[in-house]
């Protein structure tokens, strides 16, 4: 609906909704498998069984001789191309060089070892069975406490001890810090493996065009151009001469922050073959051969003073990585050990991480990577500490927040928090849940029999990641805006959407600087020869990072738009606003879609100016963005069966400045829905031979909208003064709040029976067990 | 995901269906059972007999003061079926426990009681029920008793080139109670367990009392020996409570990832006594 | 006597003083596989107890199965006890779960009642 009303009420803050859903909704998305292409070949990959194997042969004649089989390739035809990149440096980290096929032996189950490449699917699917493959099992190790005891199999025969690295932080004095403390507090805590489930599976499609010497790559992906750069290098193709396209992709959570084997392979297939070539992911290779996320074994201490003062805290991290680095697997528990004291003013902080190789999916970035595990450890510290002291856990947390005039807040793990007000969130949420009252009802309800608790969770989250010199690959974003001679705004943009709807939120930002309708302008992202460079969508930075870019180009183009309008109007007195530049002295005015046309048309040019309205600004943020909160849950449990109900939930998020309310809701919703999934269901579980037993929605348990709770969200705002817009991120903000609050909840209704700590998934069973043995 | 290549014909009369069947082919009827497995190659039958578009499997009747539900009639038909639930609400209430809508909409009570899953929702009713499965065959019909149609896990006394053609429960008498419970299974909504209660009171005493159990073992069973305990009683919170604990009497219960065999047979006591409490206030 | 007693045992051959080269269709529901393998004696302890080794593998992944079988005389009878493990893997062990537990018992069954059928004959 190209309608021109002048716009002067500001979009930003209101709740638009989504412009990407109609087609997301309808079904009529372009994703990489709607793609179709003469010529187009389809792959499917021969996999490993087993989870540690030599391979002794692969025989793949009848594999080729079948219909419609074109050409079969192993691990000898690809030893050439390039390693599966890591793009984490830890100090001594182990990296084995992962082939895209396996040469040899395998590390785990799903472990690629050839490709059958076909006319169809369907042909190429049934010649994958005829690749016949001989084994030499392994022992194999898939528990990471396990893996680094004595006498575990290695996983990788060079490394015996399977340890990928060591890493250790350090702030403050830690050891005074205990040595002075009059209580510790100490326990084990567990982040399971969790599969990130996008709706969408990974695909790629490749297409050479060797006589243009010329490789697009269609692939789901967060992350066009870094896989452009990498993937190119892999092939040892010129970086320039390799396009790839994230056309609509599917969800990711991070599991799609990644460069995977698939990606190379199919442009080495098209490369051969000088065929487009297909791959589309299977949802059992998707359990299997996609990125799995958490996978933490935690040994925390806390030293306090008996009046709930924090002194100090000590983790030691074993971070299961799984057979191979991903991307940045190695990197993820770093982010914990940086988010480790929470929103308090503790100094005093040692951790240890020891990264361990298991024979298992790699484990990299999920939705909130690494922090909503150290949220999760250092809230259940803080409960046990509450629980120690037999202090109210809300008191003891506003007692250690970092205070208001403490900002910019300098931490114990280097960070510097940019502002916050940490009490506000949590005085509202008490107050919308009449946290008194809950009290009271709770010691009624334990007088009746009955098991009720109320789980607090005060969180704050690393977002906008990040500067440069704290990304591996860079933290800046890229942003575009060219208007057309029609007066029509494109915006380009590095962040790779892939769900979250800066379609509508760009737009948002774009409509008010310049004044334009919104339905003028066309959010673009995703293909690298559209964008001139981007980062990517991950780590709650799209609108932090991305919205400012294009912000920083937009004030450009003002500039320049003001300029033209000058020369329109015949004065240099000229103010830009609500889509005209007007000249007030005259008392006249020229319409933005005037500007852009003789900026084009350039029959007069202003003084050192260029034609055209085209604007690109790279940005690079001279700081994280620090977001906050408090999450309630209010539990019931069912004590002869051990069913836990969500009674209640309430998130109360600091996010800065709000984009467009709706998106964050959204984003709350789904986040708490991933985090209660962790808290209460979902498990990704190994047997001891490496088969992974959840391999499939039939054991591993996704939430249903059916059961999830009513969620509330609320808001406190405090601007982020790292950026213009003010904004922080909450695209991870549910999910690092609901398992802490969830399990402080249940614990908290079981507390009287002496039980201190719960184990994530809460199982029914689990819940049972504590209840009738009365301890954990 | 792809299953093996397989020939696909979609009789439109059971005796067309009969001979296919006998030639070899596989029944399918919702599918929601079947086709999971051929997707993964864990099965690969080479042709598939659609019964779906046969019409005279896809009922719903009264006949003789017993319910004939049709093979191919869907959870849905029956859960929402206003004649199943006036007559024999139980099977309403198994089926309403079934997955999620998606799946009650195509997954159909002979599709259902053929897969013999030892999880699956309706053998508890039906064992409850002392229903009635009929089976045709090329050599003509049988009936059988639930009790002798279940065998062990995903097995049933089908011989190959047999299918089930309806399943006949009674009509419910009048001051009859009953009540369907179970515990879901987060994943996939399977029963961990699920009870099936019938009581009927007369004379101030329970008269009748029949228990299915599914989930907890290899088959959904009846529970004899609190049935025994509960009929004759004054049906008392403590006469449940006995009989409640007698349900897992004998039975060699599963164990897997989402519940152990102490914990399954923890739970269909409790459910046993929620299900009998409910299905005797209502008697 | 071995072949008949393993349920879907299709051959079994001899390939060295106590091991078998096996052929062996599983068909459960809609489940359906063949599988090729192997059968181990072990730990053989005649008359009392010996250890029952059965490996398979196929299209849909592998089983691997270890028992040690007790025979007790009592009376005229010979109990038979078993203590087992069995591990799958492969696309079956991606649905096993809910699975593995009820069927293995179900093989395990069948293994004894068509072994004791065939020892009394
Ligand atoms: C996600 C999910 C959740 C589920 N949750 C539950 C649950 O909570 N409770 C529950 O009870 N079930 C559940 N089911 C199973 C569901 O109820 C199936 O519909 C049912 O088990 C099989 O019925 P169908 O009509 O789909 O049969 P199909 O899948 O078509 O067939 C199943 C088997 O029965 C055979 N067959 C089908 N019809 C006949 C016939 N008339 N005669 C002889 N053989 C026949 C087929 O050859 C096949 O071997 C779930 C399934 C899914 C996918």
């Amino acid at each position: 609906m190209a309608t021109t009303i002048i716009q002067t009420e500001k979009l930003v803050g209101k709740r638009i909704r989504r412009r990407e859903d109609p087609r997301l909704i309808t079904g009529t998305a372009t994703y990489v498998d709607d793609i179709q292409m003469p010529g187009m070949h389809h792959a499917a990959i021969v996999r490993s069984p087993h989870a540690a194997a030599k391979i002794r042969s692969i025989n793949i004649k009848a594999a080729a001789e079948a219909p419609g089989v074109v050409a079969v390739f192993t691990g000898k035809d690809t030893e050439k191309v390039g390693p599966v990149p890591c793009g984490a440096s830890l100090p001594g980290l182990r990296v084995p060089h992962h082939y895209i096929l396996a040469i040899d032996r395998v590390y785990l189950v799903g472990h690629p070892v050839a490709v059958v490449v076909a006319t169809d699917r369907y042909l190429a699917r049934d010649a994958a069975d005829l690749v016949e493959v001989e084994w030499e099992v392994l022992p194999a190790v898939a528990d990471p406490e396990k893996a680094i005891a004595p006498g575990a199999p290695p996983v990788h025969p060079q490394w015996p001890d399977n340890v990928a690295f060591v890493y250790h932080q350090e702030g403050g004095d830690v050891d005074k810090a205990f040595a002075e403390a009059e209580v510790v507090v100490k326990q084990r805590i567990t982040s399971q493996r969790l599969i990130p489930s996008a709706m969408e599976t990974r695909g790629v499609l490749a297409e050479w065009r060797g006589a243009d010497r010329q490789m697009t790559l269609y692939t789901s992906t967060q992350i066009p151009h870094l896989v452009r750069t990498l993937v190119s290098g892999m092939l040892g193709l010129e970086e320039n001469r390799m396009r790839v396209i994230a056309p609509e992709v599917g969800g990711g959570f991070g599991s799609k922050l990644n460069v995977y084997s698939e990606e190379a392979l199919m442009g080495f297939v098209s490369m051969k073959i000088g065929k487009p070539v297909k791959w589309i992911e299977s949802r059992r290779e998707n359990f299997l051969c996609t990125i799995h996320g958490r996978g933490h074994v935690d040994y925390f201490e806390v030293a306090a003073k008996k009046d709930g003062t924090i002194l100090g805290i000590k983790l030691k991290l074993i971070q299961d990585q799984g057979a191979y680095h991903q991307l940045l697997g190695p990197a993820i528990p770093t982010l914990s050990v940086l988010m480790m004291p929470g929103l308090y003013r503790t100094k005093n902080v040692r951790a240890e991480i020891v990264g361990v190789f298991t024979n298992c999916t790699p484990t990299d970035a999920y939705r909130g990577a690494g922090r909503p595990e150290a949220t999760h450890g250092i809230e259940r510290m803080v409960d046990i500490l509450a629980d120690e002291l037999k202090m109210d856990p809300a008191e003891i947390r506003l007692k250690n927040f970092v205070h208001n005039e403490e900002f910019p807040f300098p931490t114990a793990t280097g960070l510097t928090y940019d502002s916050g007000d940490y009490a506000a969130p949590l005085q509202k949420a008490m107050g919308i849940v009449d946290y008194k009252k809950l009290l009271a009802e709770q010691a009624e309800a334990r007088k009746q029999g009955k098991l009720m608790g109320i789980g607090i969770c005060t969180y704050g989250e690393i977002c906008g990641f990040g500067p440069s010199p704290a990304t591996p690959a860079g933290g800046w974003e890229c942003g575009t805006v060219r208007v057309e001679p029609s007066g029509k705004v494109t915006v380009l943009t590095g962040s790779c959407h892939h769900g979250q709807g800066e379609e509508t939120t760009f737009a948002q930002i774009a409509a008010d600087e310049l004044g334009v309708d919104i339905d003028d302008i066309l959010v673009l992202r995703g293909d690298t020869a559209i964008v001139p460079y981007g980062i990517g969508t991950f780590g709650s930075r799209a609108t932090a990072i991305g919205g400012t870019a294009l912000y920083f180009a937009l004030q450009d183009l003002k500039v320049k738009i003001k300029k033209f309008g000058a020369v329109l109007l015949g004065s240099p007195d000229v103010s830009f606003a609500n889509g005209q530049v007007t000249c007030n002295k005259m008392g006249k005015s020229v319409s933005f879609k005037e500007v852009a046309a003789a900026s084009y048309r350039a029959m007069k040019l202003p003084p050192n100016t260029e034609p055209g309205l085209v604007s690109t600004h790279f940005w690079e943020p001279p700081n994280f963005t620090f977001g906050f909160g408090a999450h309630i849950a209010v539990t019931e449990i069912d004590p002869e069966t051990g069913q836990i109900t969500v009674r209640r939930y309430l998130a109360v998020d600091d996010c800065g400045n709000i984009i467009n309310p709706l998106l964050v809701d959204g984003q709350v919703h789904g986040g708490v829905a991933q985090g209660m999934g962790q808290a209460l269901w979902e498990q990704g579980v190994y047997d001891d031979n490496g088969q992974l037993i959840t391999g499939e929605y039939t054991d591993y348990a996704m939430p249903r909208a059916h059961m999830m709770p009513w969620i509330q969200s609320e808001h406190t705002i405090t601007p982020s003064p790292v950026n213009p817009l003010g904004v922080k991120g909450v695209g991870e903000a549910g999910t690092i709040g609901a398992s802490p609050s969830l399990v402080n909840s249940v614990v908290d209704a079981l507390s009287h029976l002496g039980v201190r700590h719960i184990d994530m998934p809460m199982t029914p069973e689990k819940i049972w067990k504590l209840v009738a043995g009365g301890k954990n | 995901m792809i299953p093996q290549t397989f020939e696909y014909t979609a009789p439109k009369t059971l005796d067309e269906a009969m001979v296919l069947l006998e030639g070899g082919g596989k029944p399918l009827a919702g599918g929601m059972s079947l086709i999971p497995m051929m997707k993964l190659r864990l099965a690969t039958p080479e042709h598939l007999i659609d019964l779906g578009r046969i019409k005279d499997l896809d009922y719903i009747r009264e006949a003789a003061g017993e319910l004939h539900i049709g093979a191919t009639a869907t959870h849905s038909s029956v859960e929402n079926s206003a004649l199943v639930k006036a007559k024999c609400p139980l099977l309403a209430a198994a089926a309403g426990a079934i997955g999620d809508p998606q799946i009650r909409n195509v997954g159909t009570m002979g599709g259902s009681v053929a897969h013999a899953d030892p999880a699956a929702d309706y053998p508890a009713a039906l064992q409850a029920l002392e229903a009635k499965i009929v089976i045709r065959g090329a050599k003509g019909e049988r009936t059988v008793s639930a009790a002798d149609f279940f065998v062990d896990a995903f097995t049933t006394t089908l011989d190959a080139g047999e299918v089930v053609r309806e399943v006949v429960v009674p009509v419910e008498q009048a001051g009859t109670g009953t009540s369907y419970m179970k515990m879901p299974q987060p994943a996939s909504g399977f029963a961990i367990v699920g009870v099936a209660v019938r009581v009927r009171r007369g004379g101030g005493k329970i008269t009748l009392a029949r228990i299915g159990v599914t989930g907890l073992s290899n088959i959904g069973y009846r529970a004899s020996a609190a049935e025994k305990a509960l009929e004759g009683s004054a049906g008392t919170a403590d006469d449940i409570m006995k009989a409640a604990a007698l349900v897992t009497q004998g039975v060699d219960a599963n164990s897997d990832l989402h519940a152990s065999a102490e914990y399954r047979k923890h739970l269909a006591s409790v459910y046993a006594a929620r299900a009998i409490t409910a299905a005797a206030s209502k008697a | 006597m071995l072949a008949r007693a393993i349920p879907g045992c299709e051959g079994l051959e001899q390939t060295g003083p106590d091991e078998y080269r096996m052929k062996m269709k599983m068909a459960l529901a809609s489940l359906s596989g063949a599988f090729e393998g192997k059968v181990k004696i072990t730990d053989s302890n005649p008359p009392s107890s010996f250890r029952l080794l059965v490996e398979g593998s196929s299209k849909i992944g592998f089983v691997k199965g270890e028992g040690l079988l007790t025979l007790t005389a009592s009376g005229e009878n010979t109990d038979i006890s078993y203590e087992g493990d069995a591990q799958i893997g492969g696309t079956m062990a991606a649905i096993g779960q809910r699975l593995i537990d009820g069927t293995s018992k179900m093989m395990i069954k069948k293994f004894f009642e068509k072994l004791t059928a065939e020892s009394a004959s």
